[in-house]
């Protein structure tokens, strides 16, 4: 197989998708002057900025958004208190007309949220009317206040389904309904939507958080001039939260829908990641915020050369395929066990591996001082692993599983004689 | 110059570290700088306790930071120069302490001065660290400079393009808060005068004068032939002026291949010298100074006259020099473990042109020391004679340290030398305190 035999086009809905990356609703798909690019890009569509009925004026504060990072590293995450498009909708319209005619091939998803039953009916139609070619209703916006709206629908089930009734009796072009990660379990929210007819989901939205407090003025960041906010969190630190999300969707009977991944995607890998439990569209915006739309060539071609790699032609035949391999922790084979294995040729003698094993770990290291090497005490190792974690050569740390008849050793007791003091009766069950 | 690091590029290579369990980079600095300890606590953002480890532990900490041939010492043993590169810690140490200036942070308070009045010779890195160490135990400590103001090489030596005034300033002013008192422009020039302290109220003195003496290389110096002592201290006086408009549109040849003649050959390029010639009489690698001094060097176009051995200098009309009379020379073959040495190659001998010269082969100390210092054993060398354990000199009461005891060293060694002597000095008084303080009862 090579790449041209690759097919990365994708039915979601029924419509049929370039590929399976788009633009999620927001910043970065404001206009169509810059949907525009990232079409020449190479996104396949866009979700495009949540519209407004132009009912309610929206006023995004300033600043509006705060970077989480990690040491030297930035934008680990990224905190956004943006509302919804502060455009007039005639200006948004415009744009879906011009995406629709100057890219009829690309896929224009058109973001909606009303705050009321009339308002979501009213958008939904001038969507469709206007080129859309699919809806997807933002359950989920974290950052409007107004009971009834945003996410706080996103969190009463009812008003999910209601709405989501509402909009699909309105127009006949596919709804995706968006939901909020601010909960406990997104099944139940996600069957809402379907019993008012959504034809797919979308998750996740931006995880209500803080990412930094301004320690001289103790306020928390994104600094609205004195004040912060719980706000929408996003970017790479909420990509395990998007993918649990996803798999618990996609591990769903009842559901049975399409899926939009979104959360913290910038590589191929990370949209693959997505794909193998359960998403058949991405969505990214964080990415794109980092390091713009070029990103898009990057998952595009790796991609390809990974399903050439494993002569798979089609993203469809990758999706949910890791699901089955998904299980509960109760279904695990405790019998079977391991240990770390350690293979010294490369090692620099930083004793990482060491610190951590004595502090985190089972003690299962001595340290040679004299060739500065760890030691490794085999049947001390909990098979935790952390070592290999901080470990900064690859290969040195491997995991090895060891024959039934091997036993780890029980975690040693300070002073046995003090069993002797012990106040204590077994637990029995009543 | 490299680029001296901001904040985040600090944390960037701070974040490289290994913080490796018995950190090797930590035993390998001469001074006990503890990188594997600082670094770590940058790390963990615990910044102002990063900057109090180095800085407890050397009070020129910034100044070992830059000047440090840290290539050979601690970050010789970086563990992460087996993955690839090792931490630049020198540039790290530099950082911090920078930083902790520009943030107001002072890591040390004002102790109780108490203790017995200690004298202190020259203002070079052996006796700021000693007076430094002292003061902050309690002891009243007055430092005699001869120049006009303190810091000794790191203000009169090393060119200001490589270590700033400003730096120098905030780690001067850290010295002054600890209570250490500076007597500038007061040379201790009579003979017997520094040990003759110890009868003017003083109970006992530290002698860290340095090296002050160039080594010669050709007895005959025409004029426009200078060691390197004076022409990088004519830098940091009224002469900069002059020697420049000397050294300006002119060739310039710098005889050596150490730090020194690296900086020598520096400021000469840096006054405008059409070309300046490092002339050394061995191989590149057998370079004294620094690999990246040396790198810096070539990429300043200064041209490197390898394998070349001075004969003598040719002058014109008006007995100034014109040119050097160079001989070639060929690495002798290799004997044993032993260094190869140049041997001069037959009838190769050539001028090269030259309108100024700086011979930089060394610093030595004045000719008159054994004079100087009448009551303290001097060596051949006219250097002082005095246990680098606890820089105890022949006479009791009197230490000494720094290049005026080792030779031309590292600034590193000269400030491990005054914590040493603080150390000897501190034990030398407690002890006398006990003998003298008349038992009760």
């Amino acid at each position: 197989m090579n790449k041209n035999d690759i097919d990365l086009s994708i039915d979601f809905c029924g419509l049929k998708f370039k590929n399976p990356f788009l633009l999620s609703s927001s910043p970065v798909s404001n206009s169509a002057e810059m949907v525009a690019r990232s079409f020449e890009a190479g996104w396949s569509g866009v979700v495009f900025k949540t519209l407004n009925s132009d009912t309610t004026p929206i006023i995004h504060p300033s600043p509006r958004m705060n970077e989480y990072g990690y040491g030297s590293k930035k934008l680990v995450g990224l905190q956004n208190v943006e509302m919804i498009s502060d455009r007039t909708l005639k200006d948004n319209l415009a744009d879906f007309l011009y995406l629709k005619k100057k890219y009829p091939g690309h896929v224009l998803v058109s973001s909606i949220m009303g705050f009321s039953n009339d308002e979501w009916a009213y958008l939904a139609k001038v969507s469709e009317d206007n080129g859309a070619d699919m809806l997807e209703l933002n359950f989920s916006c974290p950052h409007m206040a107004v009971e009834g709206a945003g996410h706080h629908v996103g969190q009463a089930f009812d008003l999910i389904e209601k709405f989501t009734a509402t909009v699909k009796q309105s127009v006949s072009i596919p709804v995706i309904a968006k939901m909020t990660p601010n909960i406990t379990d997104m099944t139940e929210p996600a069957i809402y939507a379907k019993q008012g007819g959504a034809d797919a989901i979308s998750a996740i939205n931006t995880v209500s958080g803080i990412s930094q407090i301004d320690l001289n003025g103790f306020i928390p960041k994104p600094n609205v001039f004195g004040l912060g906010s719980v706000s929408g969190t996003s970017g790479p630190a909420v990509k395990p939260i998007g993918l649990r999300f996803i798999s618990d969707m996609a591990k769903c009977d009842e559901l049975a829908l399409p899926l939009s991944g979104i959360g913290g995607i910038e590589t191929w890998i990370d949209a693959l990641e997505f794909i193998l439990l359960g998403a058949s569209t991405i969505q990214v915006t964080t990415g794109i915020i980092h390091y713009g739309y070029g990103i898009v060539e990057d998952m595009i071609e790796g991609l390809t050369d990974f399903m050439v790699e494993k002569n798979i032609s089609k993203v469809q035949d990758l999706v949910g395929k890791a699901l089955s391999n998904l299980k509960t922790t109760d279904k695990f084979d405790l019998k079977r066990q391991g240990r770390a294995e350690y293979d010294l040729t490369k090692c620099v003698g930083c004793g990482q591996c060491y610190t951590v094993c004595k502090d985190a770990g089972g003690y299962a290291l001595d340290w040679d001082d004299k060739n500065t090497r760890p030691v490794l005490i085999e049947d001390k190792c909990l098979s935790c692993m952390i070592c290999s974690f901080v470990c900064p050569v690859p290969d040195i740390i491997s995991y090895k599983e060891m024959p039934a008849t091997w036993k780890r050793k029980d975690a040693c007791v300070m002073d046995e004689s003090l069993k002797a003091q012990i106040k204590y009766q077994p637990f029995k069950s009543s | 110059m490299e680029k001296s690091y901001d904040f985040s590029q600090a944390m960037t290579e701070a974040e490289r570290c290994l913080l490796c369990h018995d950190a090797p980079c930590s035993k390998g600095c001469p001074a006990s700088t503890n990188p594997g300890k600082f670094i770590k606590k940058f790390k963990m953002r615990n910044t102002k306790g990063a900057i109090r480890t180095i800085k407890e532990n050397n009070i020129l900490g910034g100044a070992c930071g830059i000047l440090c041939p840290t290539a050979r010492l601690c970050e010789k043993e970086c563990a992460s120069s087996h993955l690839d590169h090792p931490i630049q810690i020198g540039k790290i140490q530099e950082f911090l302490i920078r930083h902790g200036r520009d943030i107001g942070f002072k890591v040390f308070e004002k102790p109780v001065s108490n203790l017995e009045k200690v004298a202190v010779i020259g203002s070079g890195p052996a006796g700021l660290s000693c007076g430094a160490e002292l003061a902050k135990r309690g002891y009243q400590v007055t430092i005699f400079e001869k120049m006009d103001e303190p810091g000794g090489v790191l203000r009169y030596g090393v060119p200001s393009y490589r270590f700033s005034k400003e730096y120098l300033k905030s780690e001067l002013e850290d010295i002054v808060d600890l209570g250490v008192k500076f007597e500038c422009g007061n040379a201790i020039k009579e003979a017997g005068e520094a040990e003759g302290l110890l009868n003017k109220g003083f109970e006992s003195v530290f002698i860290a004068t340095g090296l002050w003496d160039a080594a010669r290389l050709l007895d005959k110096k025409p004029e426009g032939v200078y060691d390197s002592v004076a022409f990088l201290l004519s830098s940091h006086t009224a002469q900069r002026d002059i020697v420049k408009g000397l050294v300006k549109d002119k060739k310039v040849a710098v005889i050596g291949g150490g730090s020194v003649a690296m900086d020598c050959a520096g400021l000469a390029g840096r006054y405008g010298a059409s070309d300046v010639y490092l002339v050394y009489r061995r191989s590149f690698c057998q370079m004294p100074a620094d690999d990246d001094e040396k790198m810096e060097s070539l990429e300043n176009d200064i041209h490197f006259l390898i394998l070349n051995q001075p004969e003598s200098y040719v002058t014109n009309d008006n007995g100034a020099v014109s040119g050097i009379k160079l001989i070639r020379t060929q690495l002798s073959q290799p004997k044993g473990s032993g260094r190869r040495s140049p041997v001069e190659v037959k009838d190769s001998q050539w001028i090269l042109d030259v309108d100024l010269v700086v011979e930089a082969i060394g610093n030595k100390a004045f000719d008159n020391s054994d004079k100087l210092y009448p009551c303290v054993e001097i060596d051949d060398k006219k250097l002082i004679k005095a246990s680098l354990d606890n820089c105890k000199t022949s006479m009791q009461g009197v230490f000494a340290g720094g290049d005026i005891v080792r030779g031309p060293s590292l600034v590193v060694n000269a400030v491990q030398d005054g914590k040493t002597a603080a150390n000897a000095i501190d034990r030398y008084l407690i002890q006398r305190r006990t003998e003298i303080t008349p038992k009760e009862g």
